[in-house]
């Protein structure tokens, strides 16, 4: 891709970001059962909240199988754009789509948003805690993240799950680890980015990215 | 080494398979066959994992693969370490034995290992009459003290092939622990006032192995024909065994990643969830649960570190 069918990309990237600024969040049933929904279009939902994101968000709907109810509750912030009513106290099977959360994106998500266009997401394996392996984080240490290269067969991550390490291996394409998006030690859920890869010749485009969405964005 | 083989043998015979038929017992066993294919014994080793990687290279380099269920066992340790590199102390009298298995279980089930390996050393324990008991994941508790402790990795070879290393430590016959430990740890000698037989030690926590082991690839044959996860709520018959021997839940616990070096919050310890996950209840009454990370109890907190001050370089066994 050259630079300059890049540039074209990211305008109807951004352009796209300025007449629609919001994520649209669909929520799937997380298991077989009977639903019914806690919220209905236009109620206004929160995330989860506390110091260690343990207060629950908004309860959205309740599941019921064999007796057993699970309530479900929102991830994120935002507003109900659609529900689907008339699933509502009927049996749905796993993954049916339930309900939509409009969620306003701030400008640091639509940055990211962006980025993660362009760069390469390593996701988490599994839902586990996550630090650097030894050798990466002392490189991070002495020159911080972007000066850090790496390449496919790495061992760039540990995994820690039930008291049992185990070592990541990078599997993406080379380059430098641009964006770190998690803390050492923080719980991470399977298929969220652990780190965006950027291959050295992108590094000039991205940066001119973050550039002009912070100038340009309002 | 026979001694311990004969002892595993014997073990076998004797183990506790009343809640399964005896298709399940044979399937079971079969799963677990492999639990000591081969035994290594060594007078002193640095670590007995090294020892392991160090066998997987080697066989590489042959063409071949290390056999599943591969055990090396050492007298002593002299370089050993726990999790986050703590000192691992290792001395004459103890069982010091790891065990190399290959990666083969699906996901779900291979975070399960660290609980059947405690579970297995539990068991193997409570045959000396003794009341031991897990603490979440997997340390072995007699009275709030530590008797022995589990330490699990997943390694890749050079050429690819995936191994889980699983290092166990019983304090068996040693008695003397280092000052940072006194009054934490104990050894069976001390709860039993008597030296034990470590091959017949040895030979039961290889039986024990064989069981637990077996069971959770058992269990996960048992989900795969049932279609269900412990995501959606089946209850697995491994966790359900580890239960058994688990008295976390209802604890007073404080939980934290490194729990020696960053204790994060305290809460009441109120359940495991079908994953193994600890859901405990904050003070404001809201619940967490865990996957990862370490808990110790608050009594025996209060008891260790007078004046809450942690020891600055822990000892996990």
């Amino acid at each position: 891709m050259s630079s300059s069918n890049q540039e074209i990309h990211f305008d109807e990237i951004l352009g796209q970001y300025k007449s629609d600024p919001y994520n649209y969040l669909d929520m799937h049933a997380v298991h077989t059962g009977k639903v019914r929904f806690l919220v209905e279009e236009g109620t206004a939902v929160e995330g989860a909240s506390g110091e260690w994101m343990h207060k629950p968000g908004t309860r959205l709907y309740e599941i019921n199988r064999e007796r057993n109810t699970k309530v479900i509750t929102s991830k994120t912030n935002g507003t109900i754009s659609s529900v689907r009513s008339e699933l509502d106290g009927h049996f749905v099977e796993a993954g049916e789509k339930l309900l939509t959360i409009r969620h306003p994106l701030k400008k640091k998500e639509i940055i990211e948003g962006i980025l993660q266009e362009v760069l390469f997401l390593f996701e988490a394996p599994e839902r586990a805690r996550y630090y650097f392996a030894m050798d990466i984080q002392s490189r991070i240490d002495q020159k911080g993240a972007r000066s850090v290269f790496i390449q496919p067969g790495d061992e760039i991550i540990t995994m820690s799950l039930m008291k049992r390490d185990t070592p990541v291996y990078y599997t993406g394409e080379p380059g430098i680890i641009h964006s770190v998006y998690f803390t050492p030690g923080e719980s991470i859920d399977q298929g969220k980015p652990l780190i965006g890869v950027c291959a050295e010749e992108k590094l000039p485009v991205v940066q001119k990215v973050i550039t002009r969405v912070k100038a340009e964005w309002e | 080494m026979q001694s311990i083989r004969t002892h595993q043998q014997a073990f076998i015979s004797q183990l506790d398979t009343h809640a399964f038929s005896p298709s399940a017992v044979e399937k079971i066993l079969a799963y677990g066959a492999p639990v000591g294919a081969m035994i290594e014994h060594h007078a002193r080793l640095d670590r007995c994992m090294d020892r392991l990687q160090q066998l997987i290279q080697e066989k590489e380099k042959q063409g071949q693969v290390l056999a599943a269920g591969t055990v090396v066992l050492a007298d002593t340790l002299i370089n050993s370490s726990g999790r986050f590199d703590r000192v691992w102390h290792a001395p004459k009298g103890g069982v010091w034995l790891a065990m190399a298995w290959p990666d083969i279980l699906l996901p779900e089930f291979t975070r399960l290992l660290p609980f059947a390996i405690g579970m297995a050393c539990c068991r193997a324990i409570r045959k000396y009459g003794i009341d031991a008991r897990l603490k979440w994941v997997n340390d072995v508790l007699i009275a709030e003290k530590k008797l022995a402790g589990i330490l699990c990795t997943t390694v890749q070879s050079l050429g690819g092939d995936r191994y889980h290393l699983i290092g166990i430590g019983i304090n068996g016959n040693n008695q003397i622990f280092p000052r940072e430990l006194e009054g934490r740890a104990t050894s069976l000698r001390s709860e039993l006032s008597r030296t034990i037989d470590l091959p017949k030690l040895i030979g039961s926590l290889l039986a024990e192995l064989r069981w637990s082991i077996g069971l959770l690839h058992y269990d996960e044959e048992q989900a795969l024909e049932e279609g269900e996860s412990c995501e959606q709520g089946r209850e697995g018959l491994l966790l359900a065994g580890w239960q058994e021997l688990c008295d976390t839940v209802g604890q007073q616990v404080e939980y934290g990643f490194d729990i020696q070096q960053k204790p994060l919050y305290q809460a009441v310890a109120r359940e495991i969830d079908p994953c193994g996950g600890l859901s405990m209840e904050l003070e404001d009454g809201s619940r967490i649960t865990e996957y990862s990370g370490e808990i110790i109890y608050i009594k025996q907190k209060r008891r260790d570190m007078p004046n809450n001050l942690s020891p600055k370089n822990g000892i996990n066994r």
